[in-house]
């Protein structure tokens, strides 16, 4: 669009610049008129911009007051999340760091208990579920799906989840126990995910995905365990939690890798795949697996909302409307690497349907029942996948992962411009006619097969597991 | 790169791109158009601030800059600027996380755009290429390329001065100006604007005259008359300049663009074009744009600038299906029913059994029970009483309705007023509380109420249109062809539409079966541009200091000033001068004085200003006088109670020997004065009048008369 000059405006790139040297308070209402504005769109932005905006939040406090820490960043997450209720990447940030105050705290607290196990799952006695901890530890000894095995559904939601931050680590944690042997509850972990992820493990084809997470979480562990050292006289809430952030940002970087690692156990030679809109995850999924193999991929282009998108990053290798990428590589699109790509109208779905071998989605938010939020179209294309017993697969960061229960899904369908749909300079179409452009769509959990996030594969009455994980019961409304 | 010290001082605020930019990118507001649009609402508030789908339009224009990544805002403010400053001050532009590095008001006491254009080039606030926009754009469109390609242009050609951005639109398009329509000449291998003219133009034609050395310099040219002008104008300082070089523009368009580009040979400057044909944009500039884009923007056309993206800091809207907007703590009985495209503010409670559709609702509205609202516009803590059936219509502030009304489309109800039980108030009405005393721009609350209007009970009358000018050339009548604001009685009523419509309407008619008979209505059409502001600025004056009862020596002196420096043409003077009269006669009549005294006091008081207009007594054939008969039975036609004001108004002429029987009589034979059936019916009364000078003066033929007898009652 703007050849040869820097975009002119405001949008992620400069938030993020204006971070560094704005302090935390006017951030937050620069980040909430960009929300507002839908200069930040798209889950990956918005996250980006959010756990900057925590770590900066965060950085600024002063005082050790943990309790006043969690309320101020509950505060500045309810505003954000006000500005931009169906970003709901947004308020999943929030409650990460936010349970990763908690878990700084459970970890100072019940010090004496935290030494012998790093995957925390044992939780301290403040919490309200008082009677678990021997429960749910005694259960992880042997069970790899130990809460899941100990929890009913709601329990889990009410769960005592210490761990959140470890169990956002838990990749890391895979790729990097053999350096971390002391830890006993490493093999549990193991084979906790050796389900899914083993395979991640031996795949050789995947060496940036596994590498780089490696150096730096294993750096982020040993600082740990160095404050962990230092806990018992002192403890500096900021700098872990900030470490924590850090390790947010990281793991928000290396999703998309980690999730492209698992490409070759999805994707097999000669398959037809099909997905739709501009998605950087799953393009980079397709492109790890175009490496080693031969497949074709079938593009429903996502009209009108992203087609502009889509074409772009099926020619270029961007999205040629965000503007965060300036930073950010451009990939060989698909079809340098020799794959034909062919780009169909979202109405020949149903068609091509019967042809296609699988269905890879991508997301916008994923919610705590297995259902989705995905550009409109998601949900006809899962439904026609249904019909022809194709299987779909959604692929995640786990930062997408909501703990929202979707009771109202009207609340969390976007509607977009309506001149998208219909030119605008259609005077008596617009207006005697009432367009509706949903930019997403709502895609029941019993449609979806299986979800790929940086964790590894889930099934989507799995995740709700995964959210028990990820986010604490007392932070579920911020 | 931009100087060190100057990347230190803003480098915290929102700086995009900051590699590119030589100077920080900044933009003017028009917060004050110079218009009366929006009477009555902006005699207690600017307009800027007025909602618009409950957000103040000052806010999307805001919006617009922020998005484009203005740094440097200066906001113009004419009228109710404290009203202006308290909300801008208070607003999130100016807090610290403002997107704006600078926010800056400016008062002036201009009359207009190229007063304050010209004021601006004074002050010398603006350093590098700067957005010009009003003070109600509502645009979501990004400017980069536009500014990308302003910039490039400019590299090249220093005479490259300014870039208008443009929105496509299809030949209807209920957010086009309606009325008149700008037309464009474009070339279109560069973008540069060639020729611009609004239609109607000056001699009120539709066609366009386009300079032939155009078609033989340019390979190729459009000619676009689809485009929304939405008054957003990428300049340079150049700009300015050229403003300050001509003081006589008033308008930027039709007076600043037209000329500029006409003269191109003299000063060279180049003016370009960005047409883009997605996103939106537009303009709210008066009360039919107003409906359009309240509409376009509920219907999301506007996105994101929706009501539930919550602009405005502590809204909190909510989508619902069929775009629905409410916001939170929203009252609704069991029973009522919101039908889709209606947006409804915190605070506000419905009854049993409303209907409520189409409607922008503000907050804290109390809308009784078995209301049926439809189309309208409710402003924070407007109150309906029950069974009341409101059509299209705005209801301002704190007005009150009460049981069982009627408001009809097209009705304006400003703030505070009440409507007392069971009145039905039609279309054509603007009821307000606040009348404007001429020269302060103080609203006083000291006149009484009307109760025929506003029923028993009641609050509040009829407002006057006092005579400001559109000075803005895309000024559409408040008339849309199909428009429920049809407003047509009342810009007929007001002098500020002389100009555009009403001009129209009656001098076409009489310039029509003139052209052959007499040479000075060709005189004036032939009138520069200038000589077009003439008939408004005077009527307005004189119309002005008849108001505050100045001397007519005084208005006189005025008068021939204006009609100097404008080279208005006899005619002219003299049409200003009926048309103040008239107006001015009315609104006595209409406060109450009888017919006989209000004219008797009019001209009798003003006899000078009559007969310094009127140069043929000498002559055997009264031309002079005869235009000036034709011209105050023209305007009276159109007037309640025309035929007695025009009866008495010959008279007293007569009787003052300003027009001499001869006028009169030769007026009364002339044969545009039976033109149409208005014209014949205003000067049925005055009948008599002829009758008795027929026989006072002998030699006029008696046939002549008779046959003109004749011919009026063939027509009654």
């Amino acid at each position: 669009m703007a050849q040869g000059i820097a975009p002119l405006a405001p949008g992620l790139t400069s938030f993020l610049k204006s971070l560094k040297t704005t302090p935390a308070d006017p951030s937050v209402e620069h980040l909430i008129s960009l929300l507002k504005r839908r200069q930040i769109r798209n889950s990956r932005p918005c996250a980006i911009a959010t756990t900057a905006l925590m770590l900066r939040v965060v950085g600024e406090f002063k005082g050790r007051d943990a309790a006043k820490l969690v309320e101020r960043i509950r505060q500045v997450g309810r505003r954000l999340t006000a500005a931009q209720p169906r970003e709901v990447v947004v308020g999943n940030i929030v409650r990460r760091v936010l349970g990763l105050v908690r878990e700084v705290l459970d970890d100072n607290t019940g010090g004496d208990s935290h030494a012998g196990s790093d995957a925390g799952h044992h939780s301290p006695a403040q919490h309200d579920s008082m009677t678990r901890p021997t429960l749910s530890s005694s259960i992880s000894t042997f069970s790899p799906l130990r809460h899941a095995a100990a929890e009913p559904m709601d329990a889990s939601m009410t769960s005592d989840m210490s761990d959140s931050s470890e169990m956002s680590r838990r990749p890391p944690l895979l790729t990097s126990h053999t350096s971390y042997a002391p830890t006993s509850a490493a093999p549990l972990v193991n084979s906790l995910f050796g389900l899914f992820s083993q395979p991640e493990d031996s795949n050789a084809s995947t060496p940036t995905g596994a590498t780089s997470p490696d150096g730096k979480t294993a750096n982020s562990l040993n600082l740990e365990r160095l404050a962990d050292l230092s806990r018992s006289t002192n403890i500096d809430l900021k700098s872990e939690v900030m470490d924590g952030i850090r390790e947010l940002q990281d793991e928000l970087e290396q999703s998309d890798e980690q999730i492209a690692g698992v490409a070759l156990e999805h994707i097999h030679s000669n398959e037809i795949i099909l997905t739709h809109t501009a998605s950087t995850t799953v393009q980079k999924f397709l492109l790890s697996a175009a490496k080693k193999r031969k497949f074709t991929v079938v593009h429903a282009e996502t009209y009108p909302h992203d087609n502009t998108a889509t074409h772009g990053i099926l020619l270029t290798g961007r999205k040629r409307e965000t503007r965060l990428d300036e930073d950010e590589d451009p990939w060989k699109p698909l079809t340098a690497t020799g794959i034909p790509v062919y780009v169909i109208p979202d109405s020949h779905v149903f068609a091509i349907m019967s042809r296609v071998n699988k269905v890879i989605l991508a997301t916008h938010t994923v919610l705590a029942n297995g259902g989705l939020v995905a550009a409109a179209g998601a949900h006809m294309i899962a439904k026609a996948a249904k019909e022809h017993q194709t299987p779909v697969v959604v692929l995640s960061g786990v930062y997408k992962l909501s703990p929202v229960y979707p009771f109202d899904i009207d609340e969390l369908i976007e509607y977009g411009d309506a001149g998208r749909v219909v030119p605008y300079e259609d005077g008596e179409f617009v207006d005697k006619v009432d367009v509706e452009h949903p930019l997403y769509d709502y895609v029941p959990a019993d449609l979806v097969n299986l979800y790929i996030t940086n964790l590894g594969g889930h099934a989507p009455s799995y995740l709700y597991r995964i959210v028990a994980d990820h986010y604490r019961t007392e932070d579920i409304t911020l | 790169m931009p100087p060190k010290g100057k990347k230190g001082q803003s480098a915290d605020k929102a700086r995009p791109g900051e590699e590119e930019r030589e100077d920080p990118l900044q933009a003017v507001i028009l917060a004050d158009p110079f218009e009366t649009r929006f009477s009555p609402f902006t005699l207690e508030r600017p307009r800027c601030l007025l909602p618009l789908a409950n957000t103040p339009l000052i806010e999307y224009t805001f919006e617009f800059l922020a998005n484009a990544g203005v740094e440097e805002v200066f906001v113009y403010c004419g009228a109710h600027r404290d009203l202006v400053e308290d909300y801008v001050k208070k607003s999130k532009w100016s807090s610290r996380s403002s997107p704006f590095s600078k926010l800056e008001l400016i008062q002036s006491s201009s009359h207009s755009i190229g007063d304050a254009m010209r004021d601006l080039d004074t002050r010398g606030l603006l350093v590098g290429d700067f957005l010009m926009v009003y003070g109600d754009v509502v645009s979501n469109l990004p400017l980069e390329t536009a500014l990308a390609a302003h910039r490039a242009r400019r590299a090249k050609d220093k005479n490259a001065i300014m870039t208008m951005v443009l929105r496509e639109a299809g030949t209807i398009h209920r957010t086009k100006a309606q009325g008149t329509s700008p037309v464009f000449v474009l070339d279109p291998t560069n973008d540069r604007c060639l020729h611009f003219e609004q239609m109607p133009n000056k001699d009120q034609t539709h066609f366009l005259s386009i300079d032939p050395e155009l078609l033989s310099d340019h390979q190729e040219i459009d000619i676009r008359q689809d485009l929304i002008d939405c008054g957003i104008d990428i300049c340079t300082p150049d700009v300015l300049a050229l403003w300050s070089d001509n003081f006589d523009f008033q308008a930027p368009r039709k007076g600043f663009l037209h000329s500029v580009l006409k003269d191109y040979e003299l000063n060279g400057k180049t003016f370009h074009t960005h047409i883009v044909s997605d996103h939106y944009a537009a303009r709210v500039r008066n009360l039919h744009a107003y409906d359009s884009v309240s509409r376009d923007i509920v219907s999301r056309w506007a996105y994101p600038l929706c009501p539930d993206s919550n602009l405005v800091q502590g809204q909190s809207y909510r989508l619902q299906k069929g775009n629905i907007y409410k916001e939170e703590g929203v009252i609704l009985a069991r029973d009522c029913v919101i039908l889709p495209k209606t947006v409804i503010g915190r605070g506000t409670s419905i009854g049993d059994g409303s209907v409520i559709k189409n409607s922008i609702i503000g907050r804290h509205c109390i809308i009784g029970k078995g209301v049926n609202v439809d189309g309208a516009y409710l402003w924070d803590y407007a109150s309906i009483g029950d069974g009341s059936t409101i059509k299209k219509c705005i209801i301002a502030d704190e007005a009150s309705i009460g049981r069982r009304c009627t408001i009809d489309s097209g009705a304006l109800i400003s703030y505070g007023v009440t409507i007392g039980e069971g009145t039905t108030i039609r279309g054509e009405h603007r009821i307000t509380k606040a009348s404007r005393r001429r020269d302060l721009d103080e609203p006083t609350f000291d006149k009484s109420t009307d109760a025929t209007i506003v029923g028993a009970g009641g609050v509040g009358f009829e407002f006057q249109d006092s005579d400001e000018e559109d000075e803005d050339e895309i000024v559409d009548g408040l008339i849309a062809a199909n428009s429920m604001y049809n407003l047509a009685n009342l810009s007929l009523e007001s002098i500020s539409t002389l100009n555009s419509e009403s001009e129209d309407d009656v001098d076409f008619e009489i310039r029509h079966d003139r052209s052959a008979a007499s040479s000075f209505r060709s005189v004036g059409s032939q009138d520069s541009q200038h000589a077009a502001n003439f008939d408004h600025d005077a009527s307005a004056s004189i119309y002005d200091s008849l108001e505050q009862g100045h001397e007519s020596a005084n208005i006189q002196l005025e008068l021939t000033a204006l009609r100097m420096s404008t080279n208005a043409s006899d005619h002219q003077v003299r049409r200003a001068v009926v048309v103040a009269f008239v107006k001015h006669i009315t609104s006595l009549v209409k406060s109450g004085t009888s017919i006989r005294e209000a004219v008797a006091q009019v001209f009798s008081q003003h006899k000078d200003l009559v007969d310094r207009s009127i140069f043929d007594k000498a002559s055997s054939s009264k031309v002079d006088q005869v235009d000036f008969m034709l011209l105050l039975q023209t305007d009276l036609a159109h007037r309640d109670n025309g035929d007695a004001i025009l009866l008495s108004a010959a008279t007293k002429l007569i009787e003052l020997d300003s027009i001499e029987d001869d006028g009169v009589l030769q007026w009364w034979g002339d044969a545009k004065s039976v033109e149409t059936e208005e014209l014949k019916k205003v000067k049925a009364k005055t009948q008599q009048l002829i009758d008795y000078l027929n026989q006072s003066s002998e030699e006029e033929s008696d046939e002549d008369d008779e046959d003109e007898d004749e011919d009026d009652e063939d027509s009654e």
